[in-house]
């Protein structure tokens, strides 16, 4: 097996829903091993995006691969190494718990029970209950237990969390990083798409964020949190004439000044220093400030 | 030792775990020999990629900070740098003239500046001494 080979590769991927094109010329590489967020609104193109990585939809131009394999081609060979939780769970309604965990094993080569028991406890599921007698929250657990307990190389996760309270949301990240990512953690890639950011922003490596079909920004976290800065000054008497068209914005309230900045923030405070403000203040952006701040560009 | 994630600071993530474990040796809250988190319940909690841990963690190990004992964990090294002593001297001065420079931007006076910094090693002597720590030798 080829470790460089990227876990998923995205060239120039078209899909139009009759007129309505849903992803225009996207471009994407998730690297093995790491976790790589889908960023959008709803309607961005994400779930569309997704489903052409499982063959649920057949890319009109462009192309998808995943593990190196066309999923159109090779669809039983991507889908062993890969699990998938929707985000509207589906079970057969008069199957238990036990039942719908043994009949979804039964398509799988590997189940770690071990594994299994541990996330039943952890969410404090009873296994004799009815699928359909569950809340969203207890469904969306029991699609995660199925899709980690395989150990996929691959989790690709469509807006996880939304509906769920905050509690289920904590332990529906936590059971990511903790659970499936126990073993080989090198070899666990996830590609999750969310428009819930904040929940998701220690666990992203990179992420795209997509806006009408189209990637409007492609970077990794750390590197993102580096470039997009919020910096602001205040000043004795008014704010001094200043070329701000470094800035993606610009606000001015009385004597204050609010600018974000991308990449160009050591530029600015340096000239903002020198016409020396009473206070001078920088932090960086959180990944869904820098979601807001790209898309109100 | 509790351990706290600020998205906002602009550091990499993986460098505030770093940063922060140091900090801790420093000022004696985690000692010689006392084991770190693990990195499975540490990621859990922080909320964090379980690589961005490991990667803190070996970053920690290559500066001479930790040692892993395979199927034990990560413990508290003795305070022994693995560098030389030029070198450890030259990357302390990087630091300094930073702070430096900083301070010529915020109209620090050299010997307010000076006075500061024997402010701050006091602070962390007492914390040391605190934590129950032997204080500098």
């Amino acid at each position: 097996m080829n470790a460089q080979l990227p876990a998923i590769e995205i060239e120039n991927l078209h899909y139009s829903y009759g007129h309505a094109e849903a992803v225009h010329n996207l471009n994407l590489r998730v690297k093995p091993g790491r976790c790589y967020g889908l960023f959008g609104r709803n309607g961005a193109g994400k779930t569309t995006t997704m489903k052409c990585l499982l063959n649920l939809l057949r890319p009109q131009r462009g192309q998808v691969r995943v593990f190196g394999l066309d999923p159109t081609k090779h669809e039983v060979a991507v889908k062993r190494r890969l699990a998938y939780v929707p985000d509207q769970v589906a079970f057969y309604p008069w199957m238990t718990i036990r039942e719908t965990l043994d009949y979804l094993a039964s398509f799988r080569e590997h189940w770690n029970p071990t594994i299994e028991q541990e996330l039943l406890d952890r969410f404090r599921l009873d296994s004799a209950k009815q699928t359909s007698a569950l809340s969203k929250g207890q469904r969306t657990q029991v699609a995660l237990i199925a899709a980690v307990c395989p150990e996929p190389e691959l989790l690709v996760l469509d807006e996880p969390t939304s509906g769920l309270d905050p509690i289920v949301r904590r332990k529906f990240i936590e059971t990511v990083i903790g659970a499936y990512q126990e073993s080989s953690p090198g070899n666990r890639t996830i590609f999750v798409s969310t428009h819930l950011i904040t929940e998701f922003e220690g666990l992203i490596d990179e992420f795209t964020i997509m806006d009408a079909g189209q990637a409007v920004l492609s970077l990794s976290a750390d590197e993102a949190r580096d470039r997009y800065r919020k910096i602001r000054a205040r000043f004795a008497e008014s704010i001094p004439e200043l070329d701000l068209s470094a800035a993606l914005h610009v606000r001015r309230v009385g004597r204050e000044l609010e600018l974000v900045a991308n990449g160009g923030g050591p530029a600015l405070i340096e000239a903002l220093k020198s016409h020396q403000p009473e206070s001078l203040t920088t932090e960086s952006l959180t990944l869904e400030e820098i979601f807001v701040a790209t898309l109100k560009a | 030792m509790i351990l706290q994630i600020n998205y906002k600071s602009g550091k990499p993530v993986y460098l505030q775990v770093v940063d922060q474990i140091k900090a801790a040796a420093a000022s004696g809250a985690l000692q010689p020999g006392e084991a770190l988190p693990f990195i499975r319940p540490l990621a859990e909690e922080l909320r964090v990629n379980r690589n961005t841990i490991a990667k803190a963690y070996s970053e920690l190990e290559n500066l001479g900070v930790i040692e892993t004992v395979p199927g034990k964990g990560c413990f508290l090294k003795e305070n022994h740098s693995p560098l030389r002593k030029d070198v450890r001297r030259k990357m302390l001065i990087e630091e300094i003239d930073q702070a430096i420079v900083q301070a010529h931007h915020l109209l620090i006076s050299r010997d307010e500046f000076l006075n500061l910094v024997h402010q701050r090693m006091d602070a962390l002597e007492t914390k040391r001494r605190a934590n129950g720590g032997a204080g500098e030798e």
